[in-house]
């Protein structure tokens, strides 16, 4: 049976790994990307998540470095994402050796760029991430510009139109949760999961073994994780044999060779 | 002797994973679509990912189909095909309208199904394999570790039974593996399944049928 996901995900800026919460506040210093993949590697997670916050040139070079660097020493599917505005630019990510690209304001601003990336590069390839807030009670709006800038879309509405677009999986981060490990937007989750029929990758409020049961319980095929990683004593391993021990199928342990 | 692996190099996928997984195992590796660098090799990987008429295309218009057809049949060079690269073995692919395939084992290429359970399309992520039969690919990888990373939407659907070397579940089993003499290819992705994947190009890597 297809086992849950456990995704290591991390912000580069400049080359070097932040944290924040809800986007903006609070900046804290989490290390070097190289050493962490590899750390995470060793842990056994599923998959990891890079996405570059500084989308300047110099920040993209940094990032392409690492992705090299990651990829050579780490045999496990990478996503990398920030900033992706051209075909010219996932071409250097898959080249560097990422094999997931995500796209999030490009999608909004040119939504033919998913399809047309789709059928450059497979859908498996493309990841469109979505990160959306609470407006009003009960109401829902995708954000872009790293959190800057409001749209028009309603997240479920916009997900759907992105599937439509042929991308392989949805990643969602509820900005109100990100980095506050106050537990994942079950209700957002389960409401994707009735929606689409691609993955769905959940992100933003873990803070505790609880909220991946939640997250899985009401659909999630993957969860991202970055504070309950970086600031507990948590790891992918303990998370693990926490979920296995609840009934949720993901990987027994690591494959290690003796 | 060492080993020369060479990584097909068709425009598609993301290669240089392959090539550092391979390289990690201790094989030289040279990602290319030259004929004589081809030639030069002892082992050949086809890997790739994206949709198979597009695929059969890329390979085409690059003279492919008859340069690896005379080392693997003729040459007789271990081969190993990953992900679309065991799919584009099949008779035929019917991923966005029919296109022939390579046509080296038996059978067609078809969409997975989500059934009755609401599947999610693509089959994304870690799942279990049944070997059917003993391989010197599988040699020695321990029951317990045969858990490796897919990422596909259809599937190789086999014209005889006899090359499916392995099976995966997901609304019903599906060919996670197939051999034939020389060839074998997963459809998933040992160059990402870690420790489990690298045993198994291990074992390429030393494979001399």
């Amino acid at each position: 049976m297809l086992k849950r996901r456990i995704i290591p995900k991390f912000l580069l800026r400049d080359g070097r790994l932040v944290k924040y919460t809800r986007f903006f506040d609070h900046e804290r210093e989490a290390g070097n990307p190289v050493s962490t993949a590899r750390v995470y590697n060793d842990y056994g997670a599923d998959e990891f998540i890079i996405l570059d916050i500084a989308p300047s040139e110099e920040s993209r070079r940094k990032v392409l470095a690492s992705i090299a660097e990651i990829s050579a020493q780490v045999f496990m599917p990478l996503t990398v994402g920030g900033g992706v505005r051209s075909l010219a630019h996932i071409t250097d990510l898959l080249r560097a050796g990422a094999d997931k690209v995500t796209l999030n304001t490009q999608a909004v601003r040119a939504p033919d760029f998913v399809k047309q990336a789709a059928q450059a590069f497979g859908d498996q390839c493309i990841t469109v991430s979505i990160d959306y807030k609470e407006v009003s009670p009960k109401v829902f709006r995708v954000f872009v510009d790293g959190g800057r800038e409001r749209t028009a879309y309603d997240p479920t509405e916009w997900a759907r139109r992105m599937q439509d677009q042929s991308c392989g999986e949805i990643l969602i981060t509820s900005i109100d949760r990100d980095g506050t490990s106050s537990g994942y937007d079950v209700d957002m989750v389960a409401r994707l999961n009735e929606a689409l029929d691609i993955p769905l990758v959940v992100s933003g409020g873990c803070g505790g073994l609880q909220h991946c049961i939640d997250a899985f319980s009401a659909g999630a095929s993957a969860v991202a994780i970055s504070s309950l990683f970086l600031f507990t004593d948590h790891s992918p391993i303990k998370l693990r044999s926490h979920l296995v021990s609840n009934g949720i199928n993901v990987r027994a342990s690591k494959s290690s060779r003796n | 002797m060492s080993t020369t692996v060479a990584i097909i190099d068709y425009g598609r996928g993301n290669v240089r994973s392959v090539a550092n997984a391979l390289e990690y195992c201790g094989a030289d590796t040279i990602v290319t679509a030259d004929p004589r660098a081809i030639d030069d090799a002892s082992h050949i990987v086809l890997p790739g990912v994206g949709a198979f008429g597009d695929a059969m295309a890329a390979l085409q218009s690059r003279g492919l189909p008859e340069i690896l057809h005379r080392q693997v049949f003729d040459k007789r060079k271990p081969f190993l095909g990953i992900c679309l690269g065991m799919q584009l073995l099949a008779d035929r692919g019917l991923e966005h309208g029919e296109h022939a395939g390579l046509g080296w084992i038996k059978g067609e290429v078809v969409r997975l199904e989500p059934g009755a359970d609401a599947l999610k399309i693509p089959h994304m992520g870690w799942n279990d394999v049944v070997v059917k039969s003993v391989h010197p690919l599988f040699a020695g990888v321990r029951p317990e570790a045969l858990t490796f990373y897919f990422v596909h939407s259809y599937h190789f659907r086999a014209g005889q039974s006899d090359t499916v070397l392995a099976t995966c579940d997901y609304g019903g089993p599906f060919t996670a593996a197939v051999a034939k003499d020389n060839m074998v290819a997963t459809q998933f992705h040992p160059e990402k399944s870690q420790d489990s994947g690298i045993e198994l190009l291990e074992n390429f890597v030393k494979w001399n049928p």
